[in-house]
């Protein structure tokens, strides 16, 4: 098994602190919003989050295409390891937008547009980890989620696009909100300096995780592939 | 909110938004860790029947 290499450890220490700052900035740098109290604080990493998610679900269609050119199954491990990632993240923003949506909208949950396409893009994204789980060809497997992945990217420019095609009262940070939107506020510099920040640590964080998602994702192979000698 | 003269008091609704977010990522890297050392483990038994398995080879 190869050794942690010492650049992943200097990335995991420098995603620890920029963590903290962001943290910190979050509650200490930027203002109370004067509408919507404390609560728009959610903002930052809601936001962030779901860029991560649905950069992870971008960077699995890039790995598929790689891994139909190359049938290399390094691409197959960054997928699946980008796609679980993704999952993560989509998960927790849409458990953070809830939670922000309580007193601002005065529900849990809505069917909006916005709310509507990131829950398909979520089930499409959990049905491509049952696809792979219900193949046992390491190749096959590859191949499938591959081309899986590629169309399911689809759902990401729908999620994006969503509150500003569709009548939403989802906000939007970047482009004219919908009339009938609900919590849009106007970012003041600290604000915007901070939500930038936030954007930036989580991208990192992002490239940290994958870099040992897939290390355990080659790992899980190389286990996969002596079960297989040891059992034939 | 027409007439609303200070911001809403909805502090508890941002602890709970970051309890998510920290309690989620800590959730994953636990899973992460607990996924490789059982992989150590796999790796480790399957090597050591593998080396049982080349021995009774080169017996027989």
């Amino acid at each position: 098994m190869q050794a942690k290499p010492r650049l992943l450890t200097i990335l995991d220490i420098v995603c620890v602190v920029l963590m903290i700052i962001a943290t910190g900035m979050v509650f200490l740098y930027a203002p109370e919003e004067a509408v919507m109290g404390n609560v728009q604080r959610v903002f930052y990493f809601h936001v962030s989050s779901a860029w991560v998610g649905m950069l992870s679900f971008l960077v699995a269609a890039v790995a598929g295409i790689a891994f139909l050119r190359t049938a290399r199954m390094k691409w197959d491990v960054v997928g699946l390891a980008s796609v679980e990632i993704g999952m993560v993240f989509s998960f927790i923003a849409v458990i953070m937008g809830s939670i922000w949506a309580r007193p601002i909208w005065n529900t849990w949950w809505t069917w909006d547009p916005r709310l509507t396409t990131v829950t398909i893009m979520l089930l499409i994204y959990a049905a491509y980890l049952m696809l792979r789980a219900g193949i046992d060809d390491p190749n096959r497997r590859a191949r499938f989620g591959a081309v899986y992945a590629i169309i399911g990217v689809l759902s990401v420019p729908l999620t994006f696009f969503s509150a500003r095609l569709f009548r939403t009262i989802h906000p939007v940070v970047i482009g004219t909100n919908q009339p009938g939107s609900e919590g849009a506020f106007d970012m003041t510099p600290r604000m915007l300096q901070t939500f930038m920040f936030s954007l930036f640590v989580f991208t990192l964080l992002y490239a940290d995780l994958l870099w040992h998602r897939v290390r355990l994702g080659e790992l899980a192979n190389k286990v996969e592939q002596l079960k297989m000698k040891v059992m034939g | 909110m027409l007439f609303q003269t200070a911001p809403a008091a909805t502090t508890s609704y941002m602890i709970a938004g970051y309890v998510v977010i920290f309690g989620g990522l800590a959730l994953y890297l636990i899973s992460l860790v607990v996924r490789r050392n059982n992989l150590k483990q796999d790796l480790e038994i399957l090597a050591e029947e593998q080396g049982t398995n080349d021995a009774t080879d080169q017996k027989s």
